[in-house]
């Protein structure tokens, strides 16, 4: 594991912290993560973060089930088994778009959360770290890393988060393979 | 800080330039096409009476929804939605005048109906389509509706205008209100739609034909506040409505728009693969009309396929030309679905073969015994296409039914089916005319008061409205 030391700060209030995200960020200071109890508006904004590609792959998967729905189909249809079924054609379309919508709803369904699951490192026998317990109560959190940066370096980190309003400021070190 | 629009001679000339225009419109295809008792002038006043007195009876779903749901970003635009709605004083009134014209025999439109009630007695099919058809219910019913609508219209305008919105009392009361509107609102957006649209052509079920239309002209609606809202902006008004409002009303345009497909695809497929002569006679009716099933493919393609592969973006939600260039095809896409519904019984083949050519009797007379002699003569006039319809169904026995009837004769070039209503210049004037009318009576009940309800207490949420990614 490449980073295990981390400077955690904790907010007790929103609008203070969006406020030193947006100081913390003009100083120049990479920002690890951010953890907060709630959704923040205008937190992905201040933190500069850009637009989520996950329902660009939503649309590619839905895409896929649609394709694949629509070829099996008319394979079987045309090709491999044609049946007269009721005095339809060999190719009824319309009977199709009920399945096809379904495989398009199924394959974006299954894509997006896999490739949720799969971004966020949340597969199963995974050991989440835990920066701090009181991020899911009424505490924001800050996270940084400290394995590459010099003492004073931290120390600036630290006296920043304080003058930006931190009601507590700490080092947390994950021991391997947490 | 309490902001009023003012009607300025600046924005009323061009409504009245509009009106006039209208006017010409109706003028000039009441004397070119005096065809079948000048059906298309009448199918150009139903099918805008009822497509703008949907809209306007949407703005007032909104309102009350949204007020049922606990919403609050819609609180800044509540007045234009229920401004939308003043149309509905006149749009009412006017599908009544166009019902009574009908069962006055003015025009032929309602023929198909009146048909059944006259002479389908002893049918037992049609017992109960005798009452539902008769006269006098028939016109109680569609005035019951028109004066529900100005009811609500008018209350709705001062009560959200009245000045103790936060007061609890009053905040019940408003729940009420909308509770009320909605039961109201879901009984005659229906109904109307069986009574003035549907009857038509009365042999056709369509089991989801009120929401149907209710998908139809939400869309419309959704469109229009979106026009009309940043039409307002453009003036300088509304200047706390920012992108994230009409984020929000052009998700709601995407949304309905997928859910209108979903209800036009699942009628048309439950009727074509059950292919009961009735129900596809309605479809053979359109698809055999080269000019229909270009209007009908093109309506689902501006109303399906453009919004699912442009609206889905976020960027065209939030960039106003962008969702302004959605809105105007979307209004159009969706008239002209409603026209794809009016103008084809009224105007199809009549002009040769009289009131009662609408190819349905036919079928029906193949479907039931006694009504062979019942509609002899419609059919004489109709079998030809219904024949051929059928025959590339699997209804073999229809089709050996009507041949052995009329015979190969029949078939020959002049009986082909043909359509004289279509969109042309007269309807593009008409539309025009009708939006000048709209918008007039929507400018005249937001200059009345506040632009935006000072006193509700969702207002805050309204200001502060902020879409976040997701």
């Amino acid at each position: 594991m490449a980073n295990n030391k981390f400077i955690v700060g904790l907010w007790d209030h929103e609008e203070v912290y969006l406020h030193a995200i947006e100081h913390i960020r003009h100083k120049g200071i990479t920002i690890y993560d951010s953890l907060t109890p709630f959704p923040v508006h205008g937190l992905d904004e201040a933190l500069g973060l850009r637009d989520t590609r996950l329902h660009t792959a939503g649309f590619m998967f839905g895409a896929t089930g649609t394709t694949l729905a629509l070829t099996f189909m008319s394979w079987v249809m045309t090709t491999n088994y044609p049946i007269d079924f009721g005095g339809k054609p060999y190719w009824p379309l319309p009977s199709f778009i009920p399945i096809t919508f379904e495989m398009t709803v199924l394959f974006a369904a299954w894509g997006m959360t896999l490739t949720y699951l799969v971004r966020n490192k949340l597969w199963p026998g995974r050991v989440p770290r835990i920066f701090d317990t009181r991020t899911t109560d009424d505490r924001f959190a800050l996270i940084f890393e400290a394995d590459k940066l010099s003492d004073s370096e931290l120390n600036e980190i630290k006296s920043l988060c304080t003058a930006e309003g931190a009601v507590e400021v700490k080092d947390k070190t994950f021991a391997e393979g947490e | 800080m309490t902001e009023k629009f003012e009607f300025t001679d600046k924005i009323k000339k061009p409504l009245i330039y509009m009106m006039l225009a209208g006017l010409l419109g109706l003028v000039a295809v009441f004397f070119l096409h005096p065809e079948n008792h000048h059906a298309r002038f009448w199918t150009n006043l139903l099918t805008n009476a009822y497509f703008f007195s949907g809209i306007a009876l949407f703005g007032l779903f909104v309102v009350a929804a949204t007020q049922l749901a606990y919403g609050g970003w819609q609180t800044l635009l509540k007045r234009v939605f229920i401004s939308m709605s003043a149309w509905v004083r006149v749009g009412g009134t006017l599908l009544v005048l166009i019902l009574v014209a009908g069962l006055l025999d003015i025009h032929p439109l309602y023929d198909h109906a009146k048909h059944i009630v006259h002479e389908g007695a002893g049918i037992p099919k049609y017992s109960t389509k005798i009452i539902y058809f008769g006269s006098i219910f028939w016109v109680s019913r569609v005035v019951a509706y028109a004066v529900l609508w100005f009811f609500f219209s008018v209350s709705f305008d001062k009560f959200f205008a009245q000045a103790d919105q936060t007061n609890p009392a009053t905040y019940k009361k408003s729940k009420l209100w909308a509770a009320a509107f909605i039961v109201v609102f879901a009984v005659t957006e229906s109904a109307v739609s069986w009574d003035m649209i549907m009857s038509l052509d009365p042999h056709w079920f369509s089991t989801l034909f009120g929401w149907y239309n209710f998908a139809s002209y939400g869309c419309a609606a959704w469109a229009m506040s979106i026009l009309l809202v940043l039409f307002l902006k453009s003036q300088g008004y509304l200047a706390q409505v920012n992108e994230n409002h009409i984020h929000d009303l052009g998700k709601f345009l995407f949304g309905f728009s997928i859910f209108w497909t979903y209800l036009w695809f699942s009628q048309f497929m439950l009727q074509w693969y059950a292919n009961i002569p009735e129900d596809t006679n309605f479809w053979v009716k359109r698809f055999n009309e080269p000019y229909f099933k270009v209007t009908i493919f093109g309506a689902l393609i501006i109303n399906f396929l453009f919004p699912l592969f442009f609206l889905i973006r976020r960027e065209a939600k939030r960039n106003f030309r962008m969702i302004s260039f959605g809105a105007v095809l979307l209004i159009f896409g969706h008239y002209v679905d409603f026209f794809n519904y009016t103008s084809v019984e009224p105007n199809w083949n009549s002009a040769k073969h009289g009131h009662h050519a609408g190819g349905h009797e036919g079928n029906a007379a193949l479907t039931e015994k006694g009504e062979i002699v019942l509609f002899a003569e419609a059919k004489e006039h109709t079998g030809n296409h219904t024949a051929t319809d059928v025959a590339t169904t699997q209804d073999a026995h229809a089709v050996e039914a009507t041949h052995g009837e009329h015979g190969a004769a029949e078939h020959h070039v002049a009986d082909a089916p043909n359509n004289f209503a279509g969109i042309g210049l007269a309807e593009i004037l008409v539309f025009i005319g009708f939006l000048g009318a709209f918008l007039f009576m929507f400018f005249m009940n937001l200059a009345k008061r506040n632009l935006v309800p000072e006193n509700d207490p969702y207002l805050k949420e309204a200001q502060r409205h902020h879409v976040t990614w997701a």
